[in-house]
């Protein structure tokens, strides 16, 4: 007997509760599988809809790339690394994502833009006249003012300043990771 | 016919899929017990590149919510419905509930950073759960009897296939996209080495482990390793339908997902927790009655 006739026997003899769970689960299946299918065709994530291009393009020695550190300068005159991940616990594996999008002003590129980046836009007279890193000055007092509330008022270790300094690996070889390039600084 | 190949080849109990439930819930209550919301709620709504189904909601909401208040409200939502549909505490609501503010939850932090996909196939198992009777067994609900309907083998052991079946299209889906976008270029020896370091030079990344740094030495050995991976990748699936391989390509797959922490600062703990939908959870609850 062929698969088919034996799936076309089996559900003429499914009683009406198998009936309706057979369509409920092809139903579920369909709504789950479909969007990934479209969203895999197209190489797209469309959240909540993914496609698993993660390092699809791999890495390539050939294209430099900028990296950016966090430090804070404490009250004490010492020059501190601080780490995101202590800070935004939240973001988990995202806030270098977050600071990359930050400098490249792409709360600015939406649609939908924030009221308060449509103001900021008319002030600098468009897009084009944004220094890069607009909102930057935010991120850092907001993650300033976490790392101070979690030291007591006297501690040595609480920032006076937080700072984001922007290095450059240059292409071509795997030596001269650190080319500064620039730096944003934040007074607490 | 269907019904019982899909009965044979997966766990079809409703203990196995109550155990995946309380395992998938449990991990995103562990997460919102360990987050600190009032951080989150730190940040500039300025900031915020709405994603997906999020650029439906208003600024006038995002403003609302990134306050310590609102992020207050949001962790006890949350707190409170895991928690419910961890225990199995009236699952049909709370199952649907914990999935609507995951879902919020994971959108509003790819509105910050990047989409990463590594809690995604969790969302995509609370999805089955959410309308799945997974609150039948290991759960309060069963415990107070409200669960009277008895029901087929294949009403537990489906939700079951659908999930490892999703878990396997994530790394088959991977590995064919990365031959279609970068061909075989992917196998170029400076492939991993230049990722690795690349991830490894800030310290805004989770980890800051200098592994990396030493995968230049090896680079002509990394061509295959990188296409052991791939190959991997693609024969994931056979780890659904033959148990013989399952623990062999499970077992790589743990090697790979902790080995690319120290190596590339990467990690994708929640897809590998997930593997816990390919424990064959009735015969553990075999074994320990017998004990």
């Amino acid at each position: 007997m062929s698969i088919i006739s034996k799936l076309t026997n089996s559900w003429a003899q499914a009683d009406d509760a198998g009936k309706r769970l057979a369509i409920k689960y092809a139903i579920l299946t369909a709504a789950l599988f479909l969007p990934l299918f479209w969203s895999f065709l197209a190489v797209r994530n469309l959240y909540p809809i993914a496609a698993w291009n993660v390092m699809m393009a791999g890495g390539d020695l050939e294209r430099g790339r900028s990296y950016c550190i966090l430090r804070g300068e404490t009250v004490s005159g010492e020059t501190i690394d601080v780490a995101a991940i202590q800070l935004t616990n939240a973001l988990y594996s995202r806030n270098w994502t977050m600071v990359n999008a930050t400098i490249d002003n792409q709360a600015f590129k939406l649609k939908s833009i924030h009221p308060r980046n449509e103001e900021m836009l008319r002030q600098f007279g468009g897009i084009e006249n944004l220094p890069p890193g607009a909102r930057i000055s935010d991120l850092l007092q907001a993650w300033g003012n976490i790392y101070n509330q979690r030291e007591p008022e006297s501690s040595p270790k609480r920032l006076k300043a937080i700072r984001l300094d922007m290095y450059r690996w240059e292409s071509g070889s795997y030596a001269d990771y650190d080319k500064f390039i620039e730096s944003w600084r934040k007074e607490l | 016919m269907a019904q019982g190949i899909v009965n044979r080849v997966v766990p079809s109990s409703s203990f196995a899929l109550g155990v995946v439930r309380f395992f998938v819930h449990g991990i995103f209550l562990f997460d919102t017990v360990f987050t600190s919301y009032s951080a989150l709620g730190s940040l500039p709504p300025t900031i915020l590149r709405p994603t997906g189904v999020m650029k439906f909601l208003p600024w006038s909401f995002f403003d609302a919510l990134q306050t310590q208040r609102g992020m207050l409200t949001l962790k006890t939502l949350m707190l409170i419905s895991l928690v419910l549909s961890t225990a199995g505490f009236l699952t049909v609501i709370s199952t649907k509930t914990s999935l609507l503010l995951v879902l919020f939850y994971q959108g509003l932090l790819r509105s910050f950073g990047h989409f990463n996909h590594d809690e995604m196939i969790a969302i995509y198992f609370l999805v089955v759960l959410a309308f799945t009777p997974c609150g039948d067994a290991f759960s309060i609900d069963s415990r107070l009897g409200k669960i009277k309907r008895q029901r087929s083998a294949f009403a537990y052991a489906y939700p079951i296939l659908l999930m490892q079946l999703l878990l396997a299209w994530v790394y088959f889906s991977s590995a064919l996209i990365k031959l279609r976008v970068a061909g075989w270029k992917y196998l170029s020896a400076d492939n991993l080495p230049a990722l690795a370091i690349f991830h490894s030079l800030d310290n805004l990344h989770d980890t800051a482990f200098r592994g990396a740094f030493w995968l230049p030495q090896v680079r002509e050995y990394l061509p295959y390793a990188v296409g052991f991976i791939l190959v991997w990748e693609l024969l994931f699936p056979l780890a659904v339908f033959f148990r013989r391989v399952r623990w062999l390509i499970l077992g790589i797959g743990v090697v790979f997902h902790v080995a690319t922490v120290p190596l590339m600062n990467i990690g994708f703990p929640h897809q590998l927790l997930m593997y816990v939908v390919f424990v064959n959870w009735d015969r553990r609850k075999l074994f320990k009655s017998r004990i």
